[in-house]
C-alpha cells in the first residue's frame, strides 16, 4: 500500500502524515535520552515514598534539591549519557525526516520506498549536519569572542550597555545560527527533490545559497514562523500547565500534563513541516 | 511576496504571544502555600524593651577624605569608661585597616577564595597612628609604647595593645586623643575604593570590647572573622569634595560648604561601630517606613532595585520590629555599591547597610534584592542590638539572622522566597537545608570564626546549619512558640552582648531544657540525625488450625489461605542513627487507604510500630510534614509497595527529550 491510499485511509493529509512520523521517531528517542536520567532518580529511594515522585515537584523545591544533593554525582553521569544518547538520536533523526521531506515532495510512493530512500540519503543528511554544525559553532564563536573583545572597550560604558551587549551578540549569534539552519533545510530539500545518487551535500548547500541570495526575505522570514511558533507552543503549554494543572502524580493530572505536553511537541513539529513544505518550494523555484 | 507578508505576520503575532507568555511564566511561582501571616504588632508578655546601652567607649572623630589619593586624615577623641570590675593597665586597639598592608597579615596571607571577600588586595591600605594622649595627662604619646605587633604575630598589626602610664581604676574614665592617617586599599572585605566610589569601614583606631572582668576581647582581624566592640555615641565629621554625596552611620546633624568642600557631622547614639560611604555618583531615595527614615543611595540607572530594596524595608521593617523588638534608631541608609565595587556589597553597620546586584537583579523570578536586603536589615537585630561577639560565636549574629531572614522572606513570598517562576519556586529554608546537609557534621557550629577549616565550611554551618537547627526547632515546638522565645532573647539582651549561655537560658525558661539539650548538641557537639526504615513486613493472622476437642465433640481445621485472612499482623521498624533525640511523626498507609499517624519521641535507637487490622501495611513515611529538617537523609525515610515510581519524572524527562531533540536536531 503506498502512503497516499494510507493517508487517505487514516483522514491524514501528507503535512499531518509528516508531522505525525517526525513526531513518533521524536517521542522514542526521547524515551531513549531521557532513560539514564530516569535510572539515576530511581537510584536515589526518593521516589520510592508513598506519593511516589510527586514529592520532588512540592512547592519550596526542599525534596528537589535533597535529590540533587544526594545523587548529584549520579545524576551527573546520567547527563552525559544522555547527551551523548542525544547526539546519536539527533543523528538517528535525520531518517525520518528524509523520509517527511519525500512525502511532502512527492506523495503516493510507498512508505518502504520512501524509507529505502531516506537511508540513503542519510550519508548526505548527515555530511549537510556536519558542515552546518561547524559554520554555527564558528557563528557562536565570532559573537563570543567579539563580546569579549567589546569589554574593555565598554569598561566605561553604563553598566547596562556593557552586560547587554555581549547578550545581544550571542543573539545575533543565534538568529544567524537559525538562517544557517533555514539554508540547511532548503540544500535538505534540495537534495530530497533530486533523483537519486545526483548531488552531493555541498553541491546542495551551494543551491540552497544561491536560493538564499535570489530570495533572501524568502528564507529569512520563512523560517520564522516555525521558530516563533514551535516557542509559543512550549510556552503556551508551560503556561497551562502552571495555570490549570496541579503537578501530581494522580491518573487524571498527570494525562491531562502529558496530553499538553505532546499537543505543545505536536504543534511545534507542526510548524516545522510548514516550513519545510515552504523550503521545498524555496529550492524548487531557485532551479 | 504575499507569503513572506503572511509568513512575517504570522511571526511576529507568535513573537508576541510568546513574549506575553514569558512574562506571565515569570510570574507563575509555583508557591500553592499562601505567604504566612506577618508577625502580630502587638503581643503581650514581652520583657520590658531597653532604651539604650551602657557606654563604654563613645567616638568624636573629625575626618577629611582625599578622593584622588584615597587617603584619610583623621583625629579622634576616645571617652572611654571602666564598667569591669578590674583595674586597667592597658588598652588594646583594633586597626583593622592595617590588614591590607602587605601580603604578610594575618588577613591577606588567608588561602583566598576562602575569605569573605573572594579577592586579594591590589592596592594596599594601612591606618597610621600618629599619637595616642589622654587628654587630662601629661601629655605622654601613649602610642611609642605600644606594641609593634599582634600577639604572636610579628607580621601583623591589627590587634595593638598600649600600656597605661596609670592605672584606670573600675568606673574611671579617660578621654583618649588620637591622631591618625588611613590609606584605603582598592576595595577588598568592603572597604576601600574603586574609582571614585568609597566605603569606608573599620577606618579608625578602635578600642578592643572591654568584659566585664576587666579583659579586653581583642584579636587580630582574620579573614573569616567579623567583629566585636563596646557600645557608645558618635559623633563624626566627615569632610569631603562638595561634588560627593555621602551616606553614614547615624543622623546628619549639620552640612556646611566652603571652599569646594563639604563637611557633614553625623551622630549616632547606642552603637558600636561607625562607616559611611562617599561617591560622586549616588542617586537617592528618601521614604519614612515605620517611624524610620530610610534613605537608599544607588548607582545611576538603578531605580528598579532601589525600589525594590524600599518595598523590602517596607515589609521587613515593621515585620523585625514586631518580631525582635522595635528598631530604635531614628535613621537608615541602605548603600547599593556600583558594579565594579560589588564587594562592598552584603554588609551590616549600625544603622547602614550594603546591598548589591547587577542592574537586572529585579528581572526574572529571583529575590536577590529582597534576600540581601532582608539579611543585612536582620542584622539590625543580631549584631546590631544583639552584639555577641562575631569572633568567638559568629552563629549568634549570622546563623539567628539566617533563620530570621528565611522566617521574613517565607512570610511575604510562601515558598518562593528565593525564586518563583515557570511554575517552580524554591524557599529560602530549601536552600539553608541543602548548604546545611551538605556539610552536616564537618565541623561544630559554636566555635569561633577563624577556627573554621574554610570559610565555604563556616558559611554552610553558622548560616544554613544554624538557621536550620533553628527552624527544626520552630517546627518540632511550633513556629509561634519558638518565634515568640527567640523575640524574648532578643528583648532582653538589646543592647547588650548575649553569649550562648544567655540565648540557651531563654531557651529554657520558654521552651523546657529538652529544647537546650537538643540545641546544645547540634550546635556544639556537631551531633546529627537520620531517621531511616528498611522494610515493611505483614503477617496474616488466620484462624489456629488442628484437630480440636470441643463441647461438640472433635473438629478439624484447615489452615487458611494468606489471603483470606481476616486480619494483619503489620510492623515496621523505624532507625533513628545519631545522638539527636528529635520527637518524629510516622505515617502508615494501608492498602485500603487508611491512614494512620504514630508519634515516636525519639528515644532509643530503634521504634516499632506495629498495628493489627483488617487491611495490609503498604507504605510508612516517617516525618511526613518534614518537620526534622536536621534529618540528614531524606531518601531513606519511606517505603512504598508500589516501589520506586516516577510517572511525573518520567513524563517531564520524555517532554524535555523531547524539546531538546527538536531545538538541536533536524
Amino acid at each position: 500500500m503506498n502512503d497516499g491510499r494510507a493517508m487517505r485511509a487514516n483522514g491524514l493529509s501528507t503535512p499531518a502524515a509528516a508531522a505525525v512520523l517526525l513526531w513518533i521517531s521524536r517521542t522514542v528517542l526521547g524515551l531513549l535520552v531521557s532513560y539514564p536520567l530516569l535510572l539515576a532518580i530511581k537510584a536515589s529511594s526518593m521516589t520510592a515514598g508513598p506519593e511516589g515522585d510527586s514529592v520532588l515537584f512540592q512547592p519550596g523545591s526542599l525534596l528537589l534539591l535533597e535529590l540533587l544533593r544526594l545523587t548529584a554525582p549520579y545524576l551527573a553521569s546520567a547527563l552525559q549519557l544522555g547527551l551523548v544518547l542525544l547526539c546519536l538520536s539527533a543523528i538517528i533523526q535525520l531518517i525520518p525526516l528524509a523520509v517527511a521531506l519525500d512525502m511532502l515532495s512527492l506523495p503516493g510512493r510507498p512508505l518502504l520506498e520512501r524509507l529505502l530512500r531516506g537511508l540513503r540519503l542519510f550519508p548526505r543528511f548527515v555530511a549537510l549536519g556536519a558542515i552546518t554544525l561547524l559554520v554555527q559553532a564558528a557563528l557562536l564563536l565570532a559573537a563570543s569572542l567579539l563580546g569579549a573583545a567589546l569589554k574593555p572597550a565598554l569598561a566605561s560604558a553604563d553598566e547596562r550597555l556593557r552586560s547587554v551587549a555581549p547578550i545581544a551578540l550571542m543573539g545575533l549569534g543565534l538568529i544567524a545560527c537559525g538562517v544557517f539552519g533555514g539554508v540547511l533545510d532548503i540544500a535538505r530539500a534540495t537534495l530530497v527533490r533530486r533523483a537519486s545518487g545526483e548531488g552531493g551535500a555541498r553541491s546542495s548547500i551551494a543551491q540552497a545559497l544561491v536560493c538564499l541570495k535570489q530570495r533572501p526575505l524568502g528564507v529569512l522570514i520563512g523560517v520564522y514562523p516555525s521558530v516563533a511558533g514551535s516557542a509559543l507552543s512550549v510556552l503556551a503549554a508551560a503556561w497551562l500547565l502552571t495555570r490549570f494543572v496541579p503537578v501530581q502524580a494522580s491518573g487524571a493530572a498527570l494525562a491531562l500534563a502529558f496530553a499538553v505536553h505532546q499537543l505543545a511537541v505536536l504543534a511545534a513539529i507542526a510548524c516545522r513541516v510548514r516550513w519545510l513544505d515552504a523550503a521545498l518550494g524555496l529550492s524548487a523555484a531557485s532551479d | 511576496m504575499r507569503r513572506v507578508t503572511q509568513d512575517l505576520l504570522v511571526g511576529a503575532v507568535f513573537s508576541a504571544l510568546s513574549i506575553w507568555l514569558t512574562g506571565a511564566l515569570l510570574h507563575s511561582t509555583g508557591s500553592t502555600r499562601a505567604p504566612l501571616p506577618s508577625a502580630k504588632k502587638t503581643e503581650p508578655a514581652w520583657p520590658v524593651l531597653a532604651d539604650s546601652a551602657p557606654r563604654v567607649a563613645s567616638y568624636e572623630i573629625e575626618a577629611k577624605l582625599d578622593t584622588e589619593r584615597h587617603r584619610i586624615v583623621g583625629r579622634e577623641t576616645i571617652h572611654f569608661v571602666n564598667r569591669s570590675d578590674a583595674v586597667l593597665n592597658e588598652l588594646w586597639f583594633h586597626l583593622y585597616l592595617n590588614a591590607f598592608k602587605n601580603d604578610k597579615t594575618l588577613f591577606l596571607r588567608s588561602p583566598f577564595g576562602a575569605g569573605r571577600s573572594g579577592d586579594k588586595a591590589k592596592e594596599y591600605g594601612y591606618i597610621d597612628v600618629k599619637k595616642l594622649t589622654i587628654r587630662a595627662g601629661d601629655g605622654q604619646d601613649l602610642w611609642l609604647a605600644r606594641d609593634r605587633h599582634s600577639p604572636n604575630d610579628p607580621d601583623d598589626e591589627t590587634d595593638l595593645r598600649v600600656p597605661l602610664s596609670t592605672p584606670l581604676a573600675p568606673g574611671g574614665a579617660l578621654d583618649l586623643d588620637l591622631d591618625f592617617e588611613d590609606q584605603l586599599p582598592e576595595l577588598v572585605e568592603r572597604t576601600g575604593f574603586v574609582g571614585s566610589f568609597h566605603f569606608v569601614g573599620q577606618w579608625f583606631p578602635k578600642l578592643a570590647r572591654l568584659e566585664p572582668n576587666g579583659a579586653f576581647a581583642h584579636f587580630a582581624f582574620h579573614a573569616q572573622s567579623e567583629f566585636y566592640a563596646d557600645f557608645g555615641d558618635y559623633e563624626v565629621a566627615l569632610d569631603v569634595p562638595n561634588a560627593f554625596s555621602v551616606g553614614a552611620t547615624g543622623r546628619k546633624l549639620r552640612e556646611q560648604r566652603a571652599q569646594g568642600r563639604t563637611r557633614l557631622v553625623y551622630r549616632a547614639e547606642n552603637v558600636h561601630d561607625f562607616a559611611w560611604t562617599a561617591w560622586d555618583r549616588f542617586e537617592e531615595r528618601n521614604e519614612r517606613i515605620a517611624g524610620t527614615q530610610v534613605r537608599v543611595l544607588y548607582p545611576p540607572h538603578q531605580r528598579q532595585n532601589a525600589e525594590a530594596e524600599l518595598e523590602s524595608v517596607r515589609f521587613a521593617l515593621p515585620h523585625f520590629n514586631a518580631r525582635y523588638g522595635t528598631y530604635p534608631y531614628p535613621t537608615l541608609t541602605l548603600v547599593h555599591p556600583p558594579e565594579a565595587a560589588a564587594n562592598a556589597g552584603g554588609m551590616e553597620y549600625p544603622t547602614l547597610i550594603t546591598t548589591g546586584g547587577p542592574w537586572y537583579s529585579t528581572f526574572g523570578g529571583g529575590h536577590f534584592i529582597d534576600v540581601v536586603t532582608t539579611h543585612e536589615l536582620g542584622h539590625q537585630w543580631f549584631y546590631g542590638l544583639l552584639a555577641s561577639n562575631e569572633h568567638t560565636e559568629p552563629f549568634l549574629d549570622e546563623g539567628f539572622n539566617s533563620y530570621a531572614e528565611a522566617e521574613a522572606l517565607e512570610t511575604r513570598f510562601g515558598t518562593a522566597s528565593v525564586f518563583g517562576g515557570f511554575g517552580l519556586s524554591v524557599s529560602s529554608t530549601a536552600l539553608n537545608r541543602l548548604f546545611s546537609a551538605a556539610r552536616g557534621a564537618d565541623e561544630k557550629i559554636n566555635q569561633g570564626a577563624a577556627e573554621f577549616a574554610t570559610f565555604r565550611s563556616l558559611g554552610a554551618l553558622v548560616y544554613s546549619r544554624t538557621a536550620i537547627v533553628l527552624e527544626t526547632l520552630a517546627r518540632v515546638y511550633g513556629s509561634q512558640r519558638f518565634n515568640h522565645a527567640l523575640g524574648v532573647y532578643t528583648r532582653k539582651f538589646r543592647f547588650q552582648h548575649p553569649t550562648t549561655a544567655d540565648f540557651l537560658g531563654v531557651m529554657q525558661s520558654e521552651l523546657d531544657s529538652r529544647a537546650v539539650t537538643l540545641l546544645t548538641q547540634a550546635l556544639s557537639e556537631r551531633a546529627t540525625v537520620d531517621y531511616l526504615v528498611r522494610e515493611i513486613s505483614n503477617a496474616p493472622i488466620s484462624a489456629a488450625a488442628g484437630v480440636f476437642d470441643g463441647p461438640s465433640g472433635r473438629e478439624q481445621k484447615k489452615p487458611e489461605a494468606p489471603h483470606q485472612a481476616a486480619e494483619y499482623a503489620s510492623r515496621v521498624v523505624v532507625y533513628r542513627h545519631g545522638t539527636l533525640q528529635l520527637p518524629v511523626e510516622i505515617e502508615l498507609g494501608f492498602e485500603d487507604g487508611t491512614k494512620q499517624l504514630r508519634h515516636w519521641d525519639g528515644s532509643g535507637f530503634t521504634f516499632n510500630v506495629d498495628n493489627v487490622g483488617p487491611s495490609q501495611l503498604v507504605s510508612v513515611n516517617v516525618d511526613p510534614e518534614l518537620r526534622i529538617l536536621l534529618d540528614d537523609d531524606r531518601s531513606n525515610n519511606w517505603l512504598s509497595s508500589q516501589g520506586n515510581s516516577s510517572p511525573l519524572c518520567r513524563e517531564r524527562a520524555l517532554y524535555a527529550a523531547q524539546l531538546l531533540l527538536g531545538a538541536w536536531g533536524p
